[in-house]
């Protein structure tokens, strides 16, 4: 995520040197990583607790981050601050957890506001 | 260009340059999300995947289950979005000032992170600390990022504060 100081970074940087190539996502080499066994999820009871994970992405600002926990989950600012910050320092955050369905709604709406949103099955 | 909180919403400002990018780039953006009506698998393109995230990378079946469902949504859930934006635009007066109430001014938000979500894809952004470029197109993505910052901010001062204990 960015806060305010790094939208008007641009002014001081020097610009990046040619040839660097950028960091490629987890998410995206995974999906690319064609001798990856992908496991299906059939037959497991959708009463095993699921979890909706939001990530870390270099767009989002941290206040519009912090507003969309808040608005759409309900979250007390400190909680929803606290959890903004899981997501900037650590990466990622589970910002739900419960039946399957109910994550997929909410990864979606994660996915109406723009944010980066994955389901997973919780850790047993 | 300038945001001020109200009663009712916020008041927006926008020199006629500001306006008239902000319009070109959302019909931009809403031919790019049109054409995502078909349930592809977006995960290649980098911009696209962003718009609409991949919600099992480690489940082709479900992640194929979750597209079905939800991709038609979506496409017109952000397209309803940025038509929001692009209507208020055109009821600017002829200062540039327009009136946004709350509810809409909340969805100008996903609409500027979408747009900012594609350009910071042109622009290789792919980490946190990524340096922006000198060119206009990264001037444009700055100055996209101040406006939602100032809406955020103008609609939800609480969560614009930096929080506590934070370096």
């Amino acid at each position: 995520m960015v806060g305010v100081a790094q939208l008007v970074e641009h002014w001081l940087v020097v610009p990046v040197a040619a040839g660097s190539s950028p960091v490629i996502h987890p998410m995206f080499e995974a999906s690319t990583d064609v001798e990856r066994e992908t496991t299906t999820r059939s037959g497991i009871s959708s009463d095993v607790p699921w979890q909706t994970v939001v990530w870390n992405d270099p767009v989002n600002l941290m206040s519009y981050v912090t507003h969309v926990f808040r608005s759409y989950f309900g979250y007390s600012k400190p909680e929803a601050q606290r959890l903004m910050l899981q997501v900037h320092q650590l990466g990622r955050a589970i910002v739900a957890s419960g039946p399957r369905e109910e994550m997929e709604r909410h990864t979606e709406a994660m996915h109406e506001y723009g944010l980066w949103a994955t389901v997973d099955r919780a850790s047993l | 260009m300038r945001v001020t909180p109200e009663i009712t919403g916020v008041l927006i400002e926008f020199s006629p340059m500001e306006r008239e990018l902000l319009e070109t780039l959302l019909a931009q953006y809403d031919e790019l999300v049109h054409d995502q009506l078909d349930d592809t698998d977006l995960t290649d393109d980098p911009a696209l995947g962003r718009l609409f995230p991949n919600a099992y990378p480690d489940d082709a079946d479900a992640a194929s289950e979750f597209r079905k469902y939800t991709r038609e949504g979506l496409v017109e859930h952000k397209s309803a979005n940025s038509g929001l934006v692009a209507a208020a635009l055109m009821s600017a007066d002829d200062a540039g000032r327009l009136a946004v109430e709350r509810d809409d001014a909340e969805r100008w938000l996903p609409a500027l992170t979408d747009l900012r979500l594609v350009l910071a894809e042109r622009l290789g952004l792919r980490r946190d600390d990524d340096p922006l470029p000198n060119s206009d197109l990264a001037d444009v993505y700055a100055w996209l990022g101040e406006l939602q910052w100032s809406l955020v901010a103008a609609l939800d001062p609480e969560s614009a504060e930096e929080p506590d204990g934070f370096r």
